[in-house]
């Protein structure tokens, strides 16, 4: 049976939350074009990536790696449409409300593609 | 006010980040459906906490302006995911993967930043 450790989940709950902050103190302190373009840094997606090397190495990592950035190009596409709902919905409706039902849809969808990719 | 502001949005994107990396390790880990970690791990966190201090502090139509100029953002992000995937398969060089993707999301997002620029001021 496959158990997830305390440990192994708070490690890399730091490395994620590690990674994001440090992206965005870097946009902020580069500036301009460099700061701007680092605004927008994968910084959730590489941690995740980086943190399968924590218990896979060798071909499993490689294979570990394909099927994580498999799913993150699907999640990169729901991220699109999302940003764009949140863009809409907060003209439309208000921040607090545009944010809420996009955060949701982003939710519902991501559930439903990966229950279709499964089913099929 | 802005130092209390910053610490509020940098712990935000902390949470955030840290839960979406906790959230794909655990759908991988736990989950039939492989592909729900890796679109875990893709979880908006930085666009939605933009947008949650941009409205609060400015308003909806500047919350809304944000999450509009993030698509730009994410279609880097898209490229570095899909040169990772591509060097992966073809290399199965893991380090080499990850350089040549970050390479590729650098051009890509440098590309898009000076195509948005020259757009906005024309």
């Amino acid at each position: 049976m496959v158990r997830l450790s305390l440990a192994a989940l708070l490690l890399r709950f730091l490395f994620g939350g590690g990674a994001v902050v440090l992206a965005s103190v870097l946009s902020k302190k580069l500036g301009g074009s460099v700061g701007g373009i680092f605004a927008a840094f994968p910084a959730v997606y590489l941690a995740a990536l980086v943190a399968i090397r924590l218990d896979h190495t060798g071909n499993e990592l490689v294979a570990r790696s394909i099927s994580l950035s498999q799913g993150a190009l699907i999640g990169m596409g729901i991220n699109i449409l999302c940003a764009a709902a949140v863009g809409y919905l907060c003209a439309k409706r208000g921040w607090k409300r545009g944010l809420s039902l996009s955060i949701g849809g982003w939710f519902a969808v991501s559930l439903g593609v990966s229950y279709l990719l499964f089913s099929i | 006010m802005t130092m209390h502001t910053n610490w509020k949005d940098l712990l935000l994107r902390f949470l955030l980040g840290g839960s979406a990396v906790v959230l794909s390790y655990a759908a991988s880990v736990l989950l039939p459906w492989k592909a729900l970690g890796g679109i875990f791990a893709t979880f908006p966190a930085v666009m939605i906490v933009a947008v949650l201090m941009v409205g609060w502090a400015q308003g909806s139509a500047r919350a809304s302006e944000i999450a509009r100029g993030s698509v730009y953002g994410m279609a880097g992000c898209a490229v570095c995911v899909v040169a990772v995937l591509y060097f992966m398969k073809t290399t199965g060089l893991w380090w080499l993967s990850l350089g040549l993707g970050l390479v590729c999301w650098y051009l890509s997002a440098f590309l898009i930043y000076k195509v948005r620029r020259s757009i906005k001021s024309s």
